[in-house]
């Protein structure tokens, strides 16, 4: 099947999740298919932080879910730690989820209101029974204490007396209540104001370094994605565009449309506004991608060999991979 | 200055469990047509139930409020709820903070942008439906004619996010406000909606009240900057005035803690230390005091006045950036 | 989720008269009355306030209040019954069909936009008078049997009506983020349902219910009146459809299970609108 290239997946016996030609589609009515997520692959080796930004509605919130089977794509393959998660029969995927945990954006949704803040973190305790009473309270204020909150003071509050941050401080919490080995964050900071976003993800950064976490971290914010990860993938519209490490991505992109997406991050700086090079046109409908390369329809340099072929992935510096047939270099 | 809205001494607060709340405190602010301001500060600030009660959208019997809130010659404080209603729409229009709370999770994305058509404007339902279709695509939605056809839960996070500002577009207010409207978005479709509230201003006379906390989309897309901090204005200041020449440590503070594209990749943030002070109880003394890095004595004691630089430059310190002690 | 020091004075009558019905439906038959049948053949047609009958009798001799607490009786009877099974089906239809979607949600809301197009009190009328009937013209149905078949008409009344407000509530919360994080954390599907989605479905389910019980007493009293109810005036709609005959000489007779009625009907709406009130607040606060 045409995907995007598998040049960039590596061949080490440190990878922990391998994902191959995911494919993940949403059938709306008769013949109309929204192709969300269209023959992606990469891998994670442990301990690492891959970053995934992209478009908005590009598939990336699909994309993590997907690896956690809810729902389970359409096609392909997600190897966790050398099983395949696609094939388990449905009680063996119960447990074998836990090991990959998920935060969410909205950190308020992601807690129920009308549970306290010790019963939200002993739920998953409780599930797979770790510990009498006794043991899991024990737990709980462990967990709490390691995320910076005062169990004392937090154990009997309910989640919406709490602000985003305090939120998200509790869902990391719960997420790691089932000592997961990976943690899928789906733009973890982008709902809270700054001043906690650096306090969220310098926890993010604390519990990877505590624990050995591998993260797959969704964000839009490429300023955050340069000071947590170890490797950036930029996807458009169901696709990988690049994957490089954030030194190289930032400072030579090569793809058309990591530059644009560069040149579009705002500036705190009234004096230093450029304005330039907004992406032009309108962004194509994933229910009927454009041919051969998927970014064509807004790239200036696209030739007419972009519209007949699908540019695969392919090294154009070490550790830097671009699905283009004319990259920037 | 002939203003559009004119907030004057604004203070609200809920009546919590824990005691009364003072979210909102003595702020003072004047919009003109087609001006464009920005209120920026930490979560819990204020921001939201500051733009809230500026459009009489808060209620209920634990809310008080006092001041005036004039808008367009109409003094909203002195109405009743269905009046205010009223000027919503094609008087004022709001984007909200929260998209997947804001559109009702059963109804279809084009009945619920042409609602407001049909109702404020007076609109036939197929006018408004090809109407809101022209808003979707607009706001840059791809397959905008699709869209019209499904509900919320289909969508991504940035997909509602537009939707709901197609809706606050829809009727050409006067005012918008705009409460972290691209928070969802990544970075060029949020570049290409900035864009279109900018033409909307040009083209329109829009005002614009943009509540955001990225101070990078507030230096390029507003003429002035509030700085709220525990309910208070503590600085406001022409934009560009405010990042050349800031006289508010917190501010300073604020923009030091943005992850910025040019910092060094893998290294660690910086977090502005503590948090904002319970705003149920009001300490005397200024505010930032336990957090500021200028702090002196004096600080703990004296609440700090609003002071004017002769430019109009506002802040409230009592030793300000800039200034030899 | 209530304060009971922030209920304003209507609060505080509907509460206090829907207690009274309710302990006139439970405690009625221990009150040291005669039965409400039995007939004062001195009193025919006496005015309220008159010594013996606090509201009276009507031309029969029937004392109007023993007749009014055997009436509360069978009415609150039928309202919460038909309202409690009315919910729970369609609380459980509507609660699953949005939780799993697809096809099932498509039938389920299908039948639901149904059920609710056509008007009330016909549906009811068609459902009474096809399950009611005798075979035998001559032979009187059973009263028991009318109020099963009547409960049974007015629980599919409402199965549609509280089936919608738990399928539109459960769309809203469980495309909330913390259910896809239960499922990550290997919770099982029904054990979701129960601990996460119920709960947070249940207090708009109960703000309609209240709603619900006004529908089903008006209802039942509607069908009374068309001749379709329960026949020997044990209820206040069987009272107001006698009472009709008596309006003439004795108009306390139609007035009284009247006013009864319109009370307890406005007492309902205010509580479920109260209720949905305090919810909305809460959900702004989420
Ligand atoms: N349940 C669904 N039914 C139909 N289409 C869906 C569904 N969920 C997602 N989609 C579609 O799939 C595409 C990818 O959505 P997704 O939420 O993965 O985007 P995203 O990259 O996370 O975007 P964002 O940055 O805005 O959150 C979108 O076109 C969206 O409309
Ligand atoms: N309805 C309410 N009842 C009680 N307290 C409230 C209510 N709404 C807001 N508050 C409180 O008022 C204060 C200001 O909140 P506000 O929502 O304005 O903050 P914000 O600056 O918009 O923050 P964010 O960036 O998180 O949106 C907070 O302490 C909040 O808890
Ligand atoms: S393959 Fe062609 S269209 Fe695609 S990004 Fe490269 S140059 Fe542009
Ligand atoms: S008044 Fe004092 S504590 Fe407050 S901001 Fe100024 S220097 Fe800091
Ligand atoms: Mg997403
Ligand atoms: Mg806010």
């Amino acid at each position: 099947m045409a995907g995007s290239g598998i040049a960039h997946m590596r061949n080490s016996t440190d990878v922990v999740l391998t994902v191959r030609d995911l494919v993940v589609e949403f059938r709306l009515g008769k013949d109309r298919v929204v192709r969300a997520v269209s023959g992606l692959s990469f891998d994670v080796v442990k301990g690492e932080v891959l970053a995934i930004v992209g478009e908005s509605g590009c598939g990336k919130t699909t994309l993590g879910r997907a690896i956690l089977q809810l729902p389970p794509p359409n096609s392909g393959e997600v190897i966790f730690e050398g099983t395949d998660l696609t094939q388990l029969p449905k009680e063996n995927l119960r447990s074998a989820r836990t090991a990959i945990q998920m935060i969410f954006q909205d950190p308020i949704s992601s807690l129920d209101p009308r549970m306290t803040v010790k019963q939200l973190i002993d739920e998953p305790l409780e599930i797979w029974q770790r510990g009498d009473e006794q043991e899991r309270s024990v737990r709980i204020n462990e967990l709490l204490n390691n995320v910076g909150l005062d169990s004392e003071l937090v154990l009997d509050r309910h989640a919406y007396e709490f602000s985003g941050g305090q939120c998200q401080r509790i869902s990391i919490a719960r997420a790691l209540a089932l000592d997961p080995r990976m943690l899928i964050c789906d733009e973890p900071v982008s709902a809270l104001d700054v001043s906690i976003q650096a306090q969220i993800i310098n926890l993010l950064q604390d519990m990877h370094d505590r624990y050995g976490l591998s993260i797959i971290f969704i964000s839009h914010d490429l300023a955050v994605v340069k000071a947590i990860s170890n490797r950036v993938m930029v996807m458009y519209l169901g696709k990988i565009c690049e994957v490089a490490p954030p030194e190289i991505l930032y400072a030579k992109p090569a793809h058309h449309y990591t530059r644009a997406l560069l040149n579009s991050v705002p500036i705190p700086d009234p004096t230093r506004q450029t304005r330039t090079e907004l992406l032009q046109g309108e962004p194509p409908s994933p229910m009927n991608p454009p041919t051969g390369c998927r970014f064509r329809t807004r790239c200036a340099a696209s030739s007419v060999l972009c519209t007949q072929e699908e540019p695969q992935l392919r090294e154009v510096s070490p550790g830097q991979f671009v699905a283009c047939h004319h990259p920037i270099i | 200055m002939n203003s559009l809205l004119s907030i004057k001494d604004l203070n609200v607060s809920f009546d919590t469990p824990r005691g009364m709340l003072e979210a909102v405190r003595n702020v003072d602010i004047e919009i003109a047509a087609g001006m464009s301001v920005g209120i920026v500060g930490e979560s819990g600030s204020g921001k939201t139930v500051l733009s809230r009660a500026a459009m009489g959208l808060l209620q209920g019997s634990n809310v008080h409020r006092t001041g005036t809130v004039v808008f367009d010659g109409h003094e909203l404080t002195a109405m009743t709820r269905p009046e205010v209603r009223s000027h919503f729409g094609t008087g004022m229009a709001m984007i909200f903070q929260d998209p997947m709370t804001a559109l009702n999770p059963v109804r279809r994305i084009g009945a619920q942008i042409s609602e407001s058509l049909i109702f404020r404007l007076g609109m036939s339902k197929k006018d408004a439906l090809k109407r809101s279709l022209e808003l979707l695509q607009l706001v840059r939605i791809p397959d905008a004619k699709s869209m019209l056809r499904k509900f919320p839960y289909q969508l991504s996070g940035g997909m509602r996010q537009r939707v709901m500002i197609a809706i606050a577009i829809s009727c050409n207010p006067k005012l918008l406000f705009a409460d972290e409207p691209t928070t969802a978005l990544d970075v060029t479709v949020q570049a290409q909606i900035l864009q279109l509230l900018r033409e909307l201003r040009e083209d329109l006379g829009m005002a614009m009240v943009l509540v955001t906390h990225d101070l990078g989309v507030v230096a390029g897309n507003t003429d002035y900057v509030a700085v709220m901090y525990a309910g208070q204005v503590v600085e406001f200041s022409p934009t560009t005035k405010l990042f050349a020449d800031m006289r508010m440590p917190y501010t300073e503070a604020l923009l030091e803690s943005i992850p910025k594209i040019d910092h060094p990749a893998g290294k660690r943030l910086l977090a502005i230390a503590g948090r904002l002070p319970d705003p149920t109880d009001r300490g005397s003394g200024c505010s930032f005091a336990p957090r500021c890095r200028y702090s002196q004595a004096k600080c703990l004691e004296e609440s700090p006045t609003l002071k004017t630089d002769p430019d109009g430059h506002l802040y409230r310190c009592l030793f300000p950036i800039g200034e030899a002690l | 989720m209530f304060n009971i020091s922030k209920f304003t004075k209507p609060t505080w009558l509907s509460v206090s008269w829907l207690g009274l019905m309710l302990f006139l439906a439970v405690f009625g038959s221990l009150l040291p009355f005669k039965s409400w049948k039995f007939v004062y053949e001195n009193d025919l047609g006496v005015v309220p306030f008159s010594p013996g009958h606090i509201l009276g009798t009507d031309n029969n001799g029937y004392d109007l209040l023993v007749s009014l607490v055997a009436g509360t009786r069978m009415s609150v009877f039928i309202a919460i019954t038909a309202v409690s099974l009315g919910g729970l089906i369609g609380s459980a239809l509507g609660i699953t069909a949005a939780f799993v979607r697809g096809k099932v949600d498509t039938v389920m809301s299908t039948v639901f936009n149904v059920g609710l197009a056509v008007p009330n009190l016909v549906l009811a009328l068609a459902l009474v008078s096809v399950l009611a009937t005798n075979v035998d013209i001559n032979q009187a149905v059973p009263t028991w049997r009318r109020v099963m078949v009547l409960i049974i008409s007015l629980t599919i009344v409402l199965i549609p009506i509280l089936g919608r407000i738990a399928r539109g509530a459960t769309l809203s919360w469980s495309g909330r983020d913390f259910v896809t994080a239960a499922r990550s954390m290997g919770m099982r599907d029904r054990k979701i349902i129960m601990k996460h989605i119920v709960p947070n479905v249940l207090p708009a389910l109960i703000a309609v219910a209240f709603l619900a019980v006004g529908v089903v007493i008006i209802a039942e009293a509607s069908l009374s009146i068309l001749g379709v109810g329960i026949p020997d005036g044990a209820s206040w709609g069987g009272m107001i459809a006698r009472g009709r005959n008596d309006l003439e000489y004795s108009p306390h007779v139609l007035y009284i299970p009247i006013i009864v009625l319109a009370i307890t009907v406005i007492s309902t709406n205010h509580l479920g609108d109260v209720i949905r009130a305090s919810l909305d607040r809460r959900e702004s606060k989420v």
